[in-house]
């Protein structure tokens, strides 16, 4: 009788290889983009392992991190607050995924809000301005060629 | 405005600089939290349960560096520690915001 030797999933303690490749593959993403972003891994008191998703330069403050306690996967942002729970980590990173890109996602709509402001204030205050020196050189054009 | 060649350098420069910086005085910050916090009894588990939060992996995080102390519960972080919140923030600050601790209370850097 040959007996199949599964690899024992670990529970507890530092992440194994697989683990790491699993969240690096799903965070990649944001990891890629370069400026300094990166990620780092790290213990709890108790010992349990977790991986941390820094952002951009300067700071490189935690955006995203998932800890193992007790063979359960914990997602949470860099405020602490919980985003998803599972015992799959395919799963979980699955969701770290989409919690990075609706990240990325807000900072583009922040920056079309701010483009439209922009455009807003340029329609609204400078247009005015220009349209009245434009009406004001129409008028006052055929004085000054005559005055040439 | 277009920036300047001269001004990217600097912004550059003072990015790299501050970068390093940034994260050590987390560190620092983590480091005076987690002794606080034994000088107070409390275990990671202990703490986060009295802040409600479900899982004590955010105070690991803060602790190990990574995060801040958020503000909505930086008092209640204080009173569980036993420290005075005014206290406890104005010391957060000097490690979060540095120069913003300077510019308040005249601190060395």
């Amino acid at each position: 009788m040959s007996v199949v030797a599964f690899e024992r999933k670990p529970c507890a303690g530092s992440w194994s290889e697989t683990e790491l490749n699993t969240m690096v593959a799903a965070l990649n993403v944001a990891i890629a983009s370069g400026n300094g972003r990166g990620w780092e891994t790290g213990m709890t008191e108790t010992d349990d392992a977790q991986f941390y998703l820094l952002g951009p330069l300067p700071d490189q403050a935690c955006e995203l991190c998932v800890s193992r306690i007790g063979g359960r996967y914990i997602l949470e942002d860099g405020s602490g607050r919980l985003l998803f729970e599972h015992q799959n980590l395919a799963l979980v990173a699955l969701h770290a995924n989409a919690a990075v890109r609706s990240m990325r996602g807000w900072l583009v709509a922040r920056a079309v809000l701010l483009w439209c402001t922009v455009r807003h204030m340029i329609h609204d205050k400078v247009e005015p301005l220009l349209d009245g020196s434009e009406e004001l050189l129409v008028e006052l054009a055929p004085q000054l060629a005559a005055f040439a | 405005m277009k920036r300047g060649k001269h001004q990217e350098v600097l912004a550059e420069k003072l990015q790299r600089k501050a970068a390093p910086e940034a994260r050590q005085l987390r560190k620092q910050a983590g480091d005076w939290l987690k002794q606080r916090r034994a000088d107070a009894g409390l275990s990671q588990i202990d703490l986060a349960a009295r802040l409600g939060l479900k899982y004590y992996t955010f105070i690991s995080q803060v602790e190990n560096g990574f995060s801040r102390v958020p503000t909505e519960i930086m008092a209640a972080w204080a009173a569980e520690l036993g420290l005075e919140p005014a206290a406890f923030a104005k010391h957060l600050l000097l490690y979060y915001e540095p120069e913003f601790h300077r510019l308040l209370f005249g601190a060395k850097k």
